[in-house]
């Protein structure tokens, strides 16, 4: 009972990781940018929605109004900027990384160092939960799950369905020629930018739900969130999502079932071997790459 | 140039050792002393993290895991089982070296390796290190362990005069060992790794072996750092040497200072660690990470090769702002003390330097690693190649001339030129016997395929090709477009292996065989398009196939063979410029010059004509006629037929990945089916 209570609530809890991760992936299937500064518009977007929630006294999930245009605008911004300084696919590691640390060390500066979190008067989600016969379900993973299978499913269809989505599959196969054919990949990447952005707040609203904030848990993000884009195939949001709930239900059963502290030693284990047997993804169709 | 800096960087240990030893006489504090052990712990760190990352260009994030067991193994077995702390030092450099093997063996047996994943395999590496010392009761379960502090000889003075020498001893070995590798051939072949792994593989690079090296000296010296760093913070817990701030500062460090030269770090190291200590003294350290990561990114975007680059290109007028901003603050007495000025000075220094720099490096170059010196002979070329050409022109007007007045017979080998028009029979015949004849003046079979299939999923790019090739053949390959000329020849380099069949080489299996082994058999392959190694110059590009050839030379000696490689390519004129400045007709001279130089028996020309105007074209055909004569066996992909047909001894037709005809170049394009296959219903020859 209680592993397949860790290996679904592990599941639920990947939804988050692979929130975080679609994001990611796109931009770096895409656009060739590996944007780590991506951890920091889920920092910003996490700490924004306990500043308004906390003094507010808005339902946190209200918040999104306010976060999503924010986040868009950074992660447009930010996609504007790469663009502009032409950088190769290594080097937007480098700058991100930048980017990453400054926005973690400013928000330390604002909020402190110190745990934060939504006092539970603003946050009812965070103590209910669903229960169905003897398994229980946190509010908060739900929220996080059905997001996550929301954003996946609606940038499958744009993806797959949409002018801007073909166009934005043309430029990842081949920038010049997409360009050359109408594509004006300037434009479109710096939409998807800040849809990426969007997405950011998206998550970290979820993870202020469930979580009390630190400006350092951004780093701890790093190795999971790389795992899920990884082990999905780089551009593959359906294998994002598959990857996420993956990785989740692995951490969830190796802390139910041996020590939480062992869940990231087995994790990235797991994580070198599959790369040895499928360095293109677990989850990856051929894909964009 | 090796001597001098040997000797400098001897001097400057001996003038910091004498700082250490006689502090006290000096009257440095122990605040001198400890701010000098911090820097030296960075250079240490940051030049293991260079040895790898910044001379193969497989960046690292990972080196907190160096400096996590380096520190843990001292922490550990002379806290909890009182090891003497100086056999803990290489005890720790010993399982950094394990370690690093370790996840070098995983990584780099990875097909297709990218950068970007090794850089997240290692970033995974501390986390599951410091995951290990958290869950694992015997390391320290993630309490945290003192170092005891160890019985310093007197002879050291006290402890703070011991660990800064202790360190400084670690740094000048780390700098000392960057020094001695960029200097010798793994100093080159990690060069080539960084500019284009797969060709340097393919020339003769045993890549594999040269990563692993990298990876174990950086292993080592970061481990041993670790160690003496654990003696230097006192209390060891899992945050303080697993965490992120560690790759984050070496990769800053190496980025700032640049990466391809030993000194690269060390500039990046003092300036970071003073800059850093500064800003801690006015109380700002809140704003230590936003400066550093402002710096990282804003380098990258402006100034990638690093601040050595910029400082070699301008010394004087980065040492002239140094003296004067630093020595005008200490006259005027305002503003702080010494270590204020020393660390605005070397801030103006830097920005003069990089300012000044990309009018004079970065604007054209895109490694940016010439002196000044090159960049002057790379703009003179222009007009020594064009009296160059005009030479070219002239001999190849007289070789015109001399082959209109004595037509080349069939049959002369190398110099089959195409039968006279007259009667096609005739021709035939005549062709069919002369085939037979040059069968027996032929060598002994060099390459021999033997029912050699490729499939790419599944597509079916090569299949069942069964072919031999004679020693003194020049043997066109034609086809279609995708009809698996380019995958014959990756088979045959070993730069893919065959899904099925066998291919030897000389006698040899090398259907399985690592390509630098390949190589060193006796293959040689050029590019369709060129891809020289863009940090060296063209004579370094030459001489570094004969420094991993057949005969291993050393690049001293290596270099005047090069030049004379380059000689019959007519490039020698060029030999200082780099591949930036060569047009596209050059780029592909000099991967001929490349391939030649290795000595090989077979040369696998990758249509090595395309994208040429005609008198390039016939320049070419000159050049390849030249390195057959001197008795190097050809196998050439090409689509231009007038060409083949003058220059090949033989043509195979490959079409959808099988072997359509095989024979002399008349018949083969007389013959109806190849016409229909790769010329069209229509065409004629």
């Amino acid at each position: 009972m209680n592993v397949i209570q860790a290996t679904l609530t592990g599941a639920l809890i990947g939804g988050l990781y692979a929130l975080m991760a679609a994001g990611l992936s796109v931009t770096w299937g895409v656009l060739r940018v590996i944007n780590l500064a991506h951890f920091g518009l889920i920092l910003i977007g996490a700490y924004l929605t306990f500043q308004v929630a906390d003094s507010w006294h808005l339902d946190p999930i209200l918040t999104l109004v306010i976060t999503v245009p924010a986040m868009f605008v950074a992660g447009a911004a930010i996609q504007w900027l790469f663009d502009r300084l032409r950088l190769t696919e290594f080097n937007s590691l480098l700058v991100s990384f930048g980017l990453l640390i400054i926005t973690i060390q400013v928000t330390s500066n604002i909020w402190s160092a110190d745990f934060r979190r939504m006092s539970a008067d603003v946050n009812p989600y965070a103590t209910q939960s669903v229960a169905i016969g003897r398994l229980v379900f946190p509010v908060t993973t739900l929220v996080a799950f059905g997001l996550a299978a929301l954003v996946v499913l609606a940038s499958h269809l744009v993806l797959r369905r949409t002018f801007a989505g073909r166009a934005m599959r043309a430029i990842a196969q081949d920038r010049a020629v997409a360009g050359a054919f109408g594509v004006d990949h300037r434009r479109l990447s710096v939409l998807l930018g800040g849809i990426v952005g969007a997405t950011a707040a998206l998550a970290g609203m979820v993870f202020a739900l469930s979580n009390a904030l630190t400006p350092d848990t951004a780093y701890e993000w790093f190795g999971t969130v790389f795992a899920v884009v990884i082990l999905g195939g780089i551009g593959e949001v359906v294998g994002t999502f598959a990857a996420g709930i993956l990785v989740g239900v692995i951490s969830g059963v190796v802390s139910a079932v041996w020590s939480p502290a062992a869940a990231p030693f087995v994790l990235f284990s797991a994580i070198i071997l599959a790369l040895l047997l499928r360095p293109q993804g677990l989850f990856a169709a051929g894909g964009v790459r | 140039m090796i001597r001098r800096g040997g000797i400098g960087l001897l001097a400057a240990f001996l003038i910091l050792a004498a700082l250490g030893a006689f502090s006290d006489q000096l009257g440095l504090s122990s605040f001198y002393l400890i701010l000098l052990g911090s820097i030296c712990f960075w250079i240490a760190q940051a030049t293991s993290w260079n040895i790898l990352s910044g001379y193969s260009g497989y960046f690292s994030f990972g080196q907190a895991a160096y400096v996590g067991v380096g520190a843990y193994t001292t922490a550990v077995l002379s806290g909890r089982h009182g090891v003497d702390y100086f056999l803990t030092v290489p005890l720790a450099g010993l399982l950094c070296g394990l370690l690093a093997l370790g996840v070098g063996a995983v990584a780099f047996r990875l097909g297709s390796l990218r950068g970007e994943i090794f850089a997240l395999l290692t970033l995974a590496v501390p986390f599951i290190l410091a995951a290990f010392a958290r869950i694992n009761r015997s390391i320290d379960g993630g309490q945290g362990t003192t170092v005891p502090i160890p019985d310093v000889p007197d002879a050291f003075g006290g402890l703070p005069q011991f660990q800064y020498l202790l360190a400084l001893l670690v740094a000048a070995v780390a700098v000392a060992a960057a020094y001695a590798v960029q200097h010798s051939r793994m100093g080159s072949a990690l060069a080539a790794i960084r500019d284009a792994e797969d060709v340097a593989e393919v020339m003769g690079v045993a890549t594999f072996r040269y990563k692993m090296l990298a990876m174990l000296l950086s292993g080592v010296i970061g481990g041993v750092a670790g160690s003496v760093f654990a003696l230097q913070i006192g209390f060891v817990t899992v945050e303080s040497v697993f965490g992120l701030t560690i790759p984050l500062f070496v990769i800053v460090m190496g980025v700032l200072g640049g990466r391809t030269h030993w000194l690269g770090p060390v500039i990046g190291a003092v300036l970071i660690v003073t800059l850093q200590d500064r800003l801690s003294s006015y109380g700002l350290d809140a704003w230590n990470s936003i400066i550093l990561g402002g710096v990282l990114a804003l380098l990258v975007a402006v100034a990638p090769d690093g601040l050595y680059a910029r400082l070699r290109a301008r010394p004087l007028v980065a040492l002239g702002a140094l003296v004067v901003v630093s020595g005008g603050l200490a006259v005027l007495n305002v503003w702080g003390d010494i270590l204020d000025w020393l660390v605005v000075g070397m801030l103006v220094a830097s920005l003069l330097a990089i300012v000044l720099g990309s009018r004079l490096v970065g604007a054209r170059l895109p490694f940016g690693r010439r002196p000044a010196a090159d960049v002057a002979a790379a703009e003179v070329a222009p007009d020594q190649a064009a009296s160059a050409e005009a030479v070219l022109a002239e001999a190849v007007h007289a070789e015109a001339v001399h082959a209109e007045a004595v037509p080349a017979g069939p049959g002369t080998g190398a110099d089959s030129g195409p039968a006279p028009a007259g009667d096609a029979d005739d021709a035939e015949e005549a062709a069919a016997a002369d085939g037979a004849g040059e069968a027996d003046r032929l060598g002994p079979v060099l390459i021999e395929c033997r029912q050699v299939a490729r499939y790419f999923g599944g597509v079916h790019a090569l299949e069942d090709v069964t072919l031999d090739i004679r020693e003194g053949e020049l043997v066109g390959l034609v086809g279609p477009n995708g009809s698996g000329k380019t995958t014959l020849i990756n088979l045959l380099s070993g730069a893919f292996r065959p899904t099925r069949g066998v291919i030897r080489l000389d006698g040899q299996d090398i259907t399985r065989m690592a390509p630098h082994r390949i190589a060193h058999v006796g293959m040689a392959r050029t590019y369709q398009i060129p891809r020289p190694f863009d940090s060296m110059t063209v004579r370094d590009n030459v001489a570094m196939a004969i420094m991993f050839g057949r005969e291993p030379l050393a690049l001293h000696r290596a270099r005047p063979i090069a030049e004379r490689h380059l000689a019959t390519v007519a490039l020698d004129h060029l030999a200082d410029a780099h591949p930036a400045d060569l047009n596209l007709h050059q780029r592909q001279l000099l991967e001929m010059a490349r391939a030649v130089a290795s000595n090989p028996k077979v040369l696998l020309l990758d249509e090595a004509l395309a994208g040429l105007n005609p008198a390039e074209v016939d320049n070419a055909v000159r050049v390849v006629r030249r390195i057959h004569e001197s008795g190097i066996t050809i196998v050439i992909v090409e689509h231009l037929l007038r060409v083949l047909n003058q220059l090949a001894t033989r043509l195979v037709v490959l079409d959808r990945g099988t072997c359509l005809a095989d024979g002399e170049p008349q018949v083969v394009l007389n013959d109806p089916a190849v016409i229909r296959a790769y010329l069209g219903r229509q065409a004629h020859v």
